[in-house]
């Protein structure tokens, strides 16, 4: 348990860390970084708790993909370095104060659900420990729950992501003026008698042909 | 303090949560950084199911937390796609001079 | 027979017609559709008339339920009798004759097919209250005839005179119309019903009624006929209401002869004659009458010596003539106050009509001073007013003179010192009577030619369809005095003709006064023409002398008793003053500034506020939802 509660602590802590840091960096490719130390730490935080397939998957898609695509865009778009301006007295910046008073009541009402169960006894008699079963592995489990109670789900979010990618690649889409390009069906549709011109090009002249 | 519980780590779920909530409003810089908020807020979220799962011995709170890895990943592509768009469209992507909204 | 149906409502299908299609039918046509009507309405009710008079026709047509509540009844009904007749054939006679005028007077006018409609719906009015047989629709009619008479004043609305004048007549009546709503609510509060059959039964059972009010204990029948009088002195401008009348002049010519000689200003006697079950019954009231009608007969005969509009002296002499009326009435003698209503109707028209065609040929001018000298060149109007002044002035055999000789003659024969006073006052009024009627004619057509833009060799006669009228009229005027005074003033007058619509209380004495009275008025009537002519026209400087040397008085006389200039200061200023008040300091600072403005202020306010929640900014608007999550969270873990 000892273990348990060390790494515990220092990923917990690297996690919090850097999600302040995300959100504190004056430099955006430094916020990326950050977020992506964060997905990793919460990943293997995951994975030492027995839930290593959600770990592996929050890996791969989460920093394999999403950040990727946070850094594509950010290298893309040309972000300047700015500097905080927090502090410094800007137009709109009356509401922080406000802000943070907000933001301290929501986290401790968020922690009021999680002491609240202290008057549930009930319900706590799981709280303490953790049932690692290792005759199966947690793949094969979920696996097993997945693809048969909620197979409807699955295919939902199947074409959620189906979805998403043609809606992005609709928004962002832009023909390019003067690129050639080929149309195989005007192609295959060409007559004769406008595929083929005969012409008398005279001496030392050429024709020209367009596109 | 030395016996995990279930309560700490929805603590520390709370405390991702909110730090992407301050996040979304005190920022000056640009609107990427809201939508890497969302995603912390999202992460959060992760953390608590996948610990009551686990505490709980009940599988269901994994598949959900598949399901919402799958729908974040779809909506950060959508939500970048967006602010590329905007970009073309407006030249700037910082937070202060999106006021298109403005009534 | 459906007559009575077709008498009433043909000027008001003629009226709606040439009201809202007239400008599909075209002025022409529904000028036509108009005057046909109303004659048709007029032939008929000559033949009602003649029923009555031969068959003792009576009849009451329910037409419609109007009111159905509880014991209170009221219909809208037709009731034809003795009184109802005559009003009949003297309201659509000359309604027809003013139509069939109005066509050649107002030829030059563009909007004539709405001045057709409004005569028309004045007809329609005034029909409906002679014929009703309750209150309730006689004050409809009542009201009828007073809102047409506001359009037909102000109908050339353009000028701003004729506006002054229709909201002036149209107030004046309205404080008669209170007196006369309340003497019809205390009718329906004393006997619970407003029919006149079921009041007149009900009226000698409650002699002794009393009521008290503010104080004061009334005899119910005297506080009632008071009441109804006060109604009948708005709209017949007796004095103290009567100011209206001179103003209403500013009205085309066919209306003043239309309503304010024949028939609306002769709608408050016919209401005291039709009320004479009530008034009967009341000394009080009737004496009352009396007096106003003399005072008013007397005020008006004096102010219209000192008049120059020759459409003011004949207003101010139908405002005399009135007062007789009234006065016949209030001595008890109902049916000559009708007799004289229905030859004054005559004559009073034929003078209107007549002095509008003079006005027409001398191209509206109205001043009789600016005219004269053109009797060879306007023949026929010159005999026609010829033949009406001398009915008025009450000349021997002409109707005038039955009529307002009978008058006269009643009030001698009351026989104290009232009635010898009310006699003596009487014949004063008629020699006055003559001498501005003569004034009149003198000054209008003989003497020197005074205008000053027309040349006389301009003038020349109005069109036949404006003189045939008034042939008519005067035919009635010379005749109708003669022909109809056994019937309606006879000795057996009340059996043979009048049966139950005027009630006597005691029977009328038929005595004859003395030769030597019966003679004199008639005397000072023929002497008064060539007295006339010599201070009129031959030796002007007597007249001119009179005036100088009376100047107070001449002015005095020429500004109506200077009665407008007291009510001015009575009641138009403080009024004036009054709704200024109101109007700057507690409307415009109080009320608006706690309604409208203010509020108006305040939303305003608001909203600039709200704006800046809208600023654009996401993450100004992400700030506001957290608010309200976190605002919605805390409310449901307190809960």
């Amino acid at each position: 348990m000892i273990i348990h509660s060390i790494f515990f602590y220092i990923f917990s802590l690297i996690a919090i860390f850097s999600s302040i840091m995300v959100i504190a960096s004056r430099n955006t490719v430094h916020s990326v970084f950050f977020l992506i130390l964060d997905f990793i730490t919460i990943s293997c935080l995951f994975i030492m708790i027995g839930a290593e397939f959600i770990g592996m998957i929050m890996l791969i898609v989460y920093v394999g993909a999403v950040a990727v695509l946070f850094l594509f865009v950010v290298m893309m778009l040309n972000v300047s370095q700015q500097k905080n301006k927090w502090l410094s007295g800007e137009k709109n910046s009356n509401h922080i104060p406000v802000g943070l008073l907000i933001s301290i009541v929501i986290f401790f009402e968020l922690i009021i659900v999680a002491g609240g169960w202290k008057y549930k006894p009930e319900l706590l008699k799981n709280f303490y420990s953790i049932g690692v079963d290792l005759s199966t592995t947690n793949t094969h489990e979920i696996g097993k729950v997945l693809y048969t109670d909620y197979i409807h789900l699955f295919q939902l979010s199947g074409m959620i992501l189906l979805v998403a990618m043609i809606g992005a690649i609709v928004l962002t889409f832009r023909q390019r003026e003067g690129i050639k390009r080929q149309s195989y069906f005007k192609q295959i549709s060409r007559e004769r008698k406008e595929g083929v011109e005969l012409t008398d090009p005279k001496y030392n002249e050429g024709v020209k042909i367009d596109a | 303090m030395l016996e995990i519980t279930l309560g700490h780590y929805l603590i520390l779920a709370a405390t991702i949560f909110t730090i992407g909530v301050v996040g979304i409003f005190l920022n000056r810089k640009n609107i990427i950084v809201i939508l890497m908020s969302i995603e912390l807020m999202l992460l959060a979220v992760n953390i608590n199911l996948v610990s009551f799962s686990i505490y709980l011995n009940d599988l269901t709170g994994q598949i959900f937390a598949i399901f919402i890895l799958t729908v974040a990943a779809a909506e950060a592509a959508i939500g970048l796609a967006i602010i590329v768009i905007y970009y073309r469209n407006s030249g700037t992507i910082r937070v202060q001079e999106i006021n298109k909204l403005k009534g | 027979m459906e007559f009575e149906y077709l008498i009433i409502f043909l000027p008001l299908i003629g009226s709606i017609i040439s009201g809202f299609f007239g400008k599909f039918l075209g002025s022409r046509n529904s000028e036509i559709l108009t005057s046909l009507l109303v004659s048709i309405s007029s032939i008929l009710s000559f033949l009602i008339f003649y029923k009555v008079f031969n068959e003792s026709y009576t009849n009451n047509l329910d037409v419609l339920t109007w009111i159905n509540s509880g014991t209170f009844n009221v219909n809208w009904s037709i009731k034809i009798d003795a009184l109802s007749s005559v009003m009949l054939v003297v309201v659509t006679l000359v309604s027809s004759i003013v139509h069939i005028y109005s066509i050649g007077y107002m030829s030059h006018d563009p909007h004539k097919q709405r001045f057709m409609s409004y005569l028309s719906l004045f007809t329609f009015s005034m029909l409906m209250l002679v014929t009703s047989d309750n209150f309730l629709q006689l004050f409809f009619g009542w009201e009828g005839v007073g809102l047409c008479s506001y359009f037909l004043i102000g109908f050339w609305f353009k000028k701003e005179s004729a506006n002054a004048a229709a909201i002036k007549a149209f107030v004046v009546n309205r404080v008669g119309d209170f007196g006369f709503a309340l003497g019809i609510f205390l009718i329906f509060y004393l006997f619970g019903t407003v029919n006149y059959t079921e009041v007149f039964e009900l009226i000698p059972q409650s002699l002794e009624k009393e009521l008290s009010f503010l104080g004061i204990n009334f005899n119910a029948i005297n506080l009632v006929c008071i009441l109804l009088f006060i109604g009948a002195m708005g709209k017949s401008a007796q004095i103290f209401l009567h100011t209206w009348l001179p103003d209403a002049m500013e009205g085309p010519t066919p209306v003043s002869a239309l309503i304010h000689a024949a028939t609306m200003v002769t709608a408050g006697v016919f209401l005291v004659v039709r009320c004479s079950p009530i008034y009967e019954y009341s000394p009080l009231a009737l004496n009352i009458i009396t007096i106003v009608g003399m005072s008013t007969a007397f005020f008006a005969a004096t102010v219209a010596l000192a008049q120059d509009d020759i459409k003011k002296i004949i207003a101010y002499s139908t405002c005399s003539q009135l007062g007789y009326m009234f006065f016949a009435a209030g001595v008890g003698a109902y049916n000559v106050a009708m007799f004289h209503l229905f030859t004054h109707a005559f004559f009073k028209a034929l003078l209107f009509l007549g002095s509008g065609s003079v006005i027409h040929s001398f191209k509206d001018e109205q001043n009789i001073n600016l005219m004269g000298g053109v009797w060879k060149k306007l023949p026929y109007t010159w005999v026609l007013m010829i033949i009406g002044t001398l009915a008025l002035t009450g000349f021997p055999f002409l109707s005038g003179f039955y009529s307002k000789d009978a008058i006269i003659e009643f009030a001698y024969l009351r026989g104290n010192t009232a009635g010898y006073f009310a006699a003596g006052i009487g014949i004063f009024t008629a020699l006055l009577t003559s001498i501005y009627s003569w004034r009149l004619l003198f000054k209008t057509f003989h003497g020197n030619y005074n205008n000053k833009k027309l040349n006389i060799s301009s003038m020349h006669e109005s069109p036949m369809v404006m003189i045939i009228p008034l042939i008519i009229l005067a035919i009635g005027a010379i005749f109708s005095g003669f022909l109809f005074k056994d019937l309606f003033i006879g000795i057996e007058s009340s059996s043979n003709f009048w049966k139950n619509s005027i009630f006597f209380l005691e029977p009328l004495s038929h005595d004859h006064p003395p030769s030597w009275f019966v003679l004199l008025t008639p005397i000072l009537v023929i002497l008064s023409i060539p007295i006339a002519y010599y201070i009129f026209i031959k030796n002007i400087k007597i007249s001119n002398n009179i005036v100088n040397g009376n100047l107070p008085l001449y002015n005095f006389l020429k500004n109506k008793w200077y009665f407008d200039e007291l009510y001015d200061y009575l009641f138009v200023n403080p009024s004036k003053k009054i709704g200024l008040y109101f109007w700057k300091k507690i409307d415009s600072r109080f009320i608006d500034r706690f309604g409208p403005d203010g509020i108006s202020a305040l939303i305003k306010n608001i909203s600039l506020l709200a704006v800046k929640f809208q600023n654009g900014f996401i993450y100004h608007y992400a700030f506001v939802m957290l608010l309200g999550f976190s605002a919605l969270l805390t409310f449901l873990i307190l809960k």
